[in-house]
Order: C-alpha cells, then structure tokens, then sequence
C-alpha cells in the first residue's frame, strides 16, 4: 500500500516536535472540518509543560507535552506515524534522526526550519530519503484532503482552511518548492471548482529530502490524483527532471504548470530573486526555456497567471460535494483561562439511607473517595485500604508537635477556625510532616538507579542532606514506632516490593551509625504507597515520578491531620484560657549589643 | 540555506593548516615580506582573476607593491601573497569537490594544461558517499589517496559546499594547490566551532545604501526580507510578499511590457513582526518618494499565506505608510493592494480604512482575486 493509502485508512498520528501553537491549532481545526473525533495531534515535545490548550472545534481540549521522546507513554506512542518538526536547523538532523529511531514504523514528517545545513539534508537523504516521506528543509509542509494537514500548509487560520475546502476529498495534486505559491495554488484550485487530492510543498533549499520527482511519482501512483498542478520558478533544473519523467512515460498524469520568472528578461543581468534557487546560471534555467520544454512534452504550461488559472477551471474533472460548516461556531472562540478536570461527579448523590434503613456501604468509601478525587482514576481495594490505614493513623499525633502548638496558640489569640488551622498548616514543611513527598522521591530515585543503598546514602549524606523518610525523635532501635510496623504489614499483599526494600536497605545502614536514625512513618508510608501504586493501580515509574512532581505523598499527611489540628482548636475554644505567652523562664534572650554600640552604616 | 564564498586565503588556511605560507593583506595594512618570488592576487571571490590582470606572478616585492596599488585604485581591498611555484602550464590540473544530493562529487582533469571549459570531455566525474569511496577514487583517478583525504575531511569538517582548486601541481605524493575559490554552506556556521565565521564572508559590492540597510534588518529575523532596487526613478514600486508570488506579480508586469517601469524588486515573507515590517516599508517608500518619475504607485501584494499575518504586516506598512502620507498625497501616489492569509479580511479592512481617510487608495483586493489583479491596475494608473 502506497503512503497516501496508509494516511487515507487512518494514519494520521502527529508527534509535534518543537513549539509552534499557530501551526498546530491550525492542524486541529482542520481535523475538526474533516469530521475526525479526535485531533491527529497526539503530543508535543517541549520542555516546560506538561499539557497545551488547543480548541477542537467549540470545546478546548488538552495536547499532552513531553520533555523528550523516552517519556511518551505506550498507548500515545503507538499512534504517532507523522514528525512535525519546527525545531531550529541546527538541531533538525539530530532530532529528526532520534525520532525514526523511536518510531521506525512512522511514514514521514516535515522539516519546518530554514538553516539546516546541506551536510544534513544530504544525511538525511541518505537514511530516510527512500523510505519515508519528508517535506522539507523548509516549505509548508504536507495535505492530504480530509485526512493530514502536517504544518502551515493551506493556511493558519480556520477562515483559509473552509475557503480551501481541504475537507472535501479532490482529485487535484498540487506540487511547488515555494511555501507561498503551494498555498496559492490550493486557493486557486478551490476557486477553480475543483478539489484537492493531496499537496506537497517540497521546500526551497536545495536538497529537498522528498525530491520533485519522488513527489510526482506519488501523485502518479495515487488512485485519488486525476491530474497535477505545478508552479516552478526560473533557475535550477527541476522542470528538467519533470521532463524526463514524461519522456520516460513515468509520468501519464495531465500536468498543468506555471514556471514564474519572465521578470528576469527586463534586466540586463540575471537577476537574484526571493528564493536561494531563483538564479538563473545557465541559458536552460530561464523561465521561458523551462516552459517551452514542459510545452514540447504535453503539458499545459501558459504564459499568463489568468490563461493558467483558466487552464485549470477548464480542466475537466469529476463533480464536488462539500460539506457545509457553520463558521458560527468559530467566530468569536476565546481560551479559557484555567483548566481543571472533573474531580467527582456531581451527578451521582451517595445514598445512605433508604426505606428507613441505612444502606451498606463500600468498605473504606471515604479514604477510597478522596484517592480517587486525588488520582483521577479509580483505585483497587487494597489501596483504599492502605490509604484508610494512613488517614487513621495521622489524624492526630499529640499535642506537643509543631503544627499542633501553632494551632492551639493561634486559638488562644482569638482568631477563628480557618485562621488556627492555616496556622497549623503552614508549619508543615521539610521537618514536619512534609517529608512524605522527599522520601517518595528519594526512593523511587534510589531504586530506579539500582544503586546500592550505601552509595545512596553516602552522596546524600556527603551533600550535607538529611535523609527523607529516616529518623526519628523519640523512636529508635529496639523501641520501635507501631505506625510503621503496622503499615508494614502490607507489604504481605505485593508480589513486589522494591520501594519498601530499598527504603529497608537504607534503614539498615543509617542504623548502622546511630539507632535513632531508623525508618519513620513518613518513609515507609511513601515506600510502600509507591509500591502498591504501581503493582495495584499500573503506576509506570514516569507516572509515580509525576505524582511526587506534584507533591501527591504530602497529601497523605495534610488531609488527617487536619482533623486533628481542628479538634486541637475545638478544645481551646472549649476551655479558652486566654492569650497564650511564653513563661519567661521559657525562653532565652540573648541581650542587645551587651553596651557596645554598632557602628553606624553609612 | 545558501552558499557563501570565502576568501582563497581562508581556503587555504582550512583545507592546508601551519603548512600554509600564504600571508593576507588587506588595504592600509603595512606589509612585510620576505625574499623570494611571490605571486600577489586579489583575494575577493573575484572570477577569471588572470584575465583581469588581478594577479602579479613571479615578482619581486617591489614590482608587486606596486601592483596592488594599482588594484586598491580599481576599489579593491584584500590581497592574498604566496610564495611562487616554478611550474609548466602543462602540469596544471583541475579538480573540484561540491556537494550533490547523493554525496560529494569530484570532477578532475588527469592530464595537465586542459582549458576545461573547451574540453568537457576531459572532465573525470566520481562521487564520494562515504569514506571508503576515497580510496577507489584515489586509485582511479591518480591523485595522491593522503591528498585526497585532507581534501574529503575539510570539506565534511568545515561545511564546504563547493572547492575549486585550479590549476593543481601534482609532482608524485607532492601537491599543490595554486589557485583556490570555496562556497562554505552559511547554515555550517555554528557547527565550525569558529574555524570560519560570518566575517570572513566576503560581501558582494557595493550596492545601494536602501538594499545594504534591508540586509541588515534581515540580519536580525527568523523573517526573510528582501530588497533589489532596479530603477531609482521607476514608476512603480514593489511591497511584495513570498519568494514565489512576488515574482508572477513581476511577471505579470513584465508580461504586459512594463517591466521598465519597476523601480525595485524584493519580498517579505516568514511572519515579520509588525516592527520590522514597519522598517522594511519605510525604505521602500523613501526609494519611491526620491523617484523622479511622474506618475507612481505603490503595489502590496502577495500570494494567500500560509502563516503570515495579513493584519499584523499591514499594521507595519501603515505605520511606515501614515508617516509620509502627506508627501505620498504631494506626489499623486495610489496604492494598490492584493493580499490573503491569515486575518485576512482584518487585514485589508483596515488598509482600506487608512488608504480612503489618507485618499491614497488606488484599488484593494484579497485572496478571491488574481494575484495579478494589482500590479495590473498600478500599470494602467501610472500610464495614462
């Protein structure tokens, strides 16, 4: 099966390389105008985000982003067959090169930028130029009506792309090295009453990696292609190649040409024109001499833009049928500013009670609730479970820790329940509480890199870090904390475990140099949470690295212990003995100066 | 993207390294020359030098002192010396490497003393794809496989596009390169790490001061901008857009037997911003004001963009365009305008709004209309 055959039984998958949002909205509105229910674009690689806001007809939609090509997951990877590629020259080979790599089933791409060097095209010639089909250096890309839109090509703006009718099958091949006149020509054919089949603009540098002539054998072999529109330019020997091609009887189809460039007769010098190859260097390169020899082989090739565009209004072909879209519903489309997903369903209320009688409930439903509110997707029993543990075992631990003290004195000073808990609240962080996230990134690191938890610890520690996850104030060796050995126990549950290990393995040497420094809450929630994630829910070890991104295993912590930090606040209100002040006997006061004067700063 | 020409010097210098005992001068340089014969050439991408009397073989220091005087009168500034090789002409081959889409190809002249342009015929053709290909070219074509090899490096390694050397002394495993001309590929610049930058490009010549200021505002842009003056008292001048239907708006001038009449030639396209457009702009109707032609107009046209911002470009030429509208008025210019792309119909609204308030406007068409269709009605309004 050719590759427009491919594209036309739903090839379509674009991997956007670089960032370009004009192009790619572009891409989607014309997927939306083809009737797809799903835009072709299927991701971006670009650095800094996780996630772009397109519009997909009315509705926006969000285009996942990559940082590089390794972090794509499964079910996206196996869709992409296209490279959009509108990175800069200079890194065109080299990212063009890891994309086939990765892909090796992909059909093609298009190369957007303008600077590679010739080095590169020649290479890239070499490796791919048979086989796959590229646009470019340069130019506007590839079209297939109804089908693909990879790049600028038809236009950026949904207004151009209804004007063309590219959503409507055709049966016209427009082939041209000039970006512009590629996008000319398709209105032309548009106004022309005419549709088209597919178009490349092969890009003005001057070694192309799909060739004129590679294109025009598309076109010839393409069942949907009943003729080909042409546009040249004077210089180079393009037309020459065509030429042949028709001399040889590889080339049947009607061609209908305009080979731009008598201009150059009205100057005494060849003149040298937009386009690198707009020179003319030998007699043969000249405008007229390129259309008399298209002329001499058949083709149609006038002298005038009108006799040309007439040429094509008279060019017999099958009758049209478009399909009518309302513009209405693209004019006036603003981005929204903010995006969000559905948390819970709004529509399902829970029942509790029914006929007088409570209603049996799930197990777990609270913890497994806010899991899922928290994921985005729904989780296993074991998981609600482990997370219900976690919920009961920290809703309070005393009222001598940190975040509590900060609640009962805010209380004390007369404020109200918001302000005492955001009191309490804010005092989580690295050494409170607010360690769960650092363990979970210490140990999905750790055991990833499969690196022996002694060399772990001694570039940790040798940074000058303390440990995520480890030590503890009042635990130690052969006083052991029950939280921990409780959630431990879950760790019977897994087939794997090598989070829960490697956290174990690094207990064991930390112990090794002080008892105290054993394996805490914190760190065995965060291990064994990471573990049955990703035996239990699918996690993939990108997906856990996201979550600790996001600052997920924290949340482990806050929402309990909010609990508690709000009872902690019902009691002082409950028995309100005033403004809190620290006894002075209680604090030491390091005195002012001790009668020595600072100087004065200038 | 495009092919660029170094000096011989600097050919040299890449293709040879510390072996190379050329020495550059340039105008107002003071020189100092050991003994010996030397040959002395203008070192500027100059074709057929020898014809031109541009180089000075054989002399004593004195003699060709002398003659780069006689050079720097003629307007030239950068000279080459190098020591001088006794040699016949009958010795002297020719041999070139350029890059082809399927590799480097290299055309030679085994026998010595061939006018190459007389004798095609005598032209050998290999192409390199790898490597391994240098050693059979070696052996086929008689050339030493060590010289071959320097050649086939500095050309991958430094980015060369095209090198002539002509006439090449091969004397067994001794060769030398007499005269020297080398395209580099300006998109190699930053992977040469410095071997040849920017500035050792050698300009072409002084052209006029609109088109030097216009290369350099395209110095500074992803954008292409491009400007040739033809004729500076033409009647009508051009604001085109796009490499290619810049030119068929040309050609339709051209065809309907105006192409006297243009005052200028060139292009804007690959989304300039609204500044630089505003720049460009501005040189082309200082070029049209300073015509002495009677009647003139001005054509803004272009194909249907693909991405270029029909409304943020025209935003650039008016505000180029409301600076002057007053001397536009003075001098009986019409704009004529045809123009598609994206917010097309923005665009040519408010280029309308602001042609009819300043009584400027000729005729205004989008991308339903031939893209002929303004060049066209400018030539029937500076004619009659």
């Amino acid at each position: 099966m050719t590759i427009l055959g491919k594209i036309r039984r739903g090839e379509t998958g674009i991997l956007v390389m670089g960032n370009h949002p004009q192009i790619v909205q572009s891409i989607l509105d014309f997927d939306y105008l083809s009737g797809k229910d799903s835009p072709s674009v299927v991701g971006i690689i670009a650095g800094t985000r996780k996630a772009q806001k397109f519009f997909f007809g009315r509705s926006e939609l969000l285009i996942p982003c990559f940082k590089d090509m390794s972090r794509i997951p499964g079910d996206i990877g196996t869709q992409v067959r296209w490279m959009l590629n509108v990175q800069s020259g200079r890194r065109a080979l080299e990212s063009t090169s890891a994309f086939f790599s990765v892909f090796p089933d992909a059909l093609g791409g298009h190369l957007f930028a303008e600077n590679i060097p010739e080095a590169h095209a020649a290479e890239l010639i070499r490796h791919f130029g048979k086989e796959k089909i590229i646009a470019g250096p340069s130019g506007v890309g590839i079209v297939v009506s109804r089908q693909l839109k990879l790049g600028a090509i038809g236009g950026t703006d949904i207004a151009q792309l209804t004007a063309s009718h590219l959503e409507t099958e055709g049966s016209v091949a427009v082939v041209s090295t000039s970006g512009g006149m590629t996008n000319e020509l398709i209105r032309a054919v548009a106004l022309a009453g005419k549709r088209v089949s597919f178009s490349i603009s092969i890009g003005g540098d001057r070694f192309p990696v799909t060739s004129l002539g590679d294109v025009l054998s598309l076109a010839e072999a393409d069942d949907a292609t009943k003729a080909i529109v042409y546009f040249g330019e004077l210089g180079g020997s393009d037309e020459y190649e065509i030429v042949q091609l028709i001399k040889q009887g590889k080339l049947k189809k009607p061609l209908i040409c305009y080979i731009a460039g008598v201009i150059d007769e009205a100057f005494d010098e060849h003149m040298q024109f937009g386009h690198a190859k707009a020179l003319v260097a030998r007699n043969d390169e000249s405008a007229r001499a390129k259309r008399e020899a298209l002329l001499r082989v058949g083709a149609v090739a006038p002298e005038t833009f009108a006799d040309f565009l007439n040429a094509l209004k008279e060019f017999p072909l099958p009758a049209i049928r478009d399909t009518v879209t309302d513009m209405s519903e693209f004019s006036n489309r603003r981005p929204s500013i903010l995006s969000t997903r559905e948390v819970v369903d709004l529509e399902s209320v829970p029942v509790f009670v029914k006929k007088g009688k409570l209603i049996k409930q799930k197990e777990n439903a609270f913890a497994s609730a806010a899991t899922e509110a928290l994921l985005g997707r729904e989780i296993s029993e074991t998981t609600a479970a482990f997370i219900e543990n976690v919920f009961e075992l920290l809703i309070d631990h005393g009222g001598h820790v940190s975040g509590a003290v900060n609640t009962m004195i805010t209380a004390r000073a007369g404020k109200d329940m918001v302000s005492s808990l955001a009191a309490g609240l804010l005092t989580i962080g690295p050494r409170f509480g607010g360690a769960v996230n650092d363990a979970a990134r210490a140990w999905l690191e750790g055991a990833k890199a499969e690196k022996s938890a002694g060399d772990f610890v001694e570039t940790k520690t040798r940074a000058g870090n303390l440990l995520a996850g480890i030590g503890h104030r009042k635990y130690r060796v052969g006083i052991p904390d029950p939280r921990v050995a409780a959630l431990s126990e879950f760790m019977t549950l897994l087939k794997k475990h090598p989070h829960y290990d490697f956290a174990r393995a690094v207990e064991k040497i930390t112990t090794g140099k002080n008892g105290q420094l054993i394996l805490n809450v914190d760190g065995v929630m965060a291990a064994l949470l990471l573990d049955i994630l990703s035996e239990k829910e699918g996690y993939s070890h990108n997906e856990l690295n996201e979550l600790v991104e996001a600052e997920f295993f924290n949340a482990l912590f806050i929402i309990p212990r909010s609990v508690g930090f709000i009872a902690h606040f019902i009691e002082q209100k409950k028995n309100d003995e005033g403004l809190f002040r620290l006894p002075d006997e209680l604090l030491f006061e390091q005195k002012k100066g001790g009668g020595k004067k600072g100087k004065k700063e200038a | 993207m495009s092919r660029v020409k170094l000096s011989e010097y600097k050919a040299k210098q890449l293709i040879l390294g510390d072996v190379y005992k050329g020495i550059q001068l340039r105008s107002r340089e003071k020189m100092v020359v050991s003994k010996g014969k030397w040959v002395a050439k203008v070192d500027q991408g100059v074709k057929k030098r020898f014809k031109q009397g541009l180089v000075s073989v054989n002399a004593p220091a004195k003699e060709m002192l002398a003659a780069i005087k006689e050079w720097e009168k003629k307007g030239f500034s950068q000279f080459v010396l190098e020591p001088y090789l006794e040699h016949e002409q009958s010795e002297e081959q020719y041999f070139s490497l350029e890059r082809i889409r399927g590799g480097i190809r290299m055309l030679h002249t085994r026998e010595g003393g061939v006018d190459i342009e007389a004798h095609p015929e005598k032209v050998q053709t290999y192409v390199a794809q790898s490597g391994k290909d240098v050693t059979e070219i070696a052996g086929k074509s008689g050339l030493p496989e060590t010289f071959l090899r320097i050649m086939f490096n500095a050309f991958d390694k430094y980015y060369f596009a095209f090198i002539e050397i002509n006439p090449l002394i091969v004397r067994g495993d001794d060769v030398h390169l007499l005269d020297a001309a080398l395209l580099v590929d300006d998109a190699g610049e930053f992977f040469v790490r410095g071997a040849w930058t920017g500035d050792d490009v050698i300009k072409a010549k002084a052209k006029h001061e609109a088109e030097t200021r216009v290369e350099a505002l395209a110095a500074t842009t992803p954008a292409s901008l491009k400007l040739s003056v033809i004729n500076p008292n033409g009647a009508i001048f051009f604001l085109l857009s796009g490499g290619g239907g810049s030119i068929v708006i040309a050609d339709g001038a051209q065809l309907e037997g105006a192409g006297n009449l243009l005052g200028n030639y060139g292009e804007y396209s690959g989304g300039p911003t609204r500044e630089e457009t505003y720049l460009y702009a501005k040189e082309i109707i200082a070029l049209m004001l300073a015509s002495k032609a009677k009647k003139k107009a001005l054509v803004i046209a272009g194909g249907v963009a693909n991405f270029t911002d029909v409304k943020k470009t025209f935003a650039g030429i008016i505000d180029a365009l409301s600076e002057e509208a007053s001397a536009l008025r003075k001098a009986k210019i019409k704009v004529f305008v045809r123009r598609g792309g994206p917010n097309e119909a923005a665009g040519l609204s408010l280029m309308r709004e602001f042609l009819e308030k300043e009584s400027l406007l000729g005729s205004i068409h989008g991308s339903d209309t031939i893209i002929t269709k303004a060049v066209s009605e400018a030539i029937t309004y500076t004619r009659v």
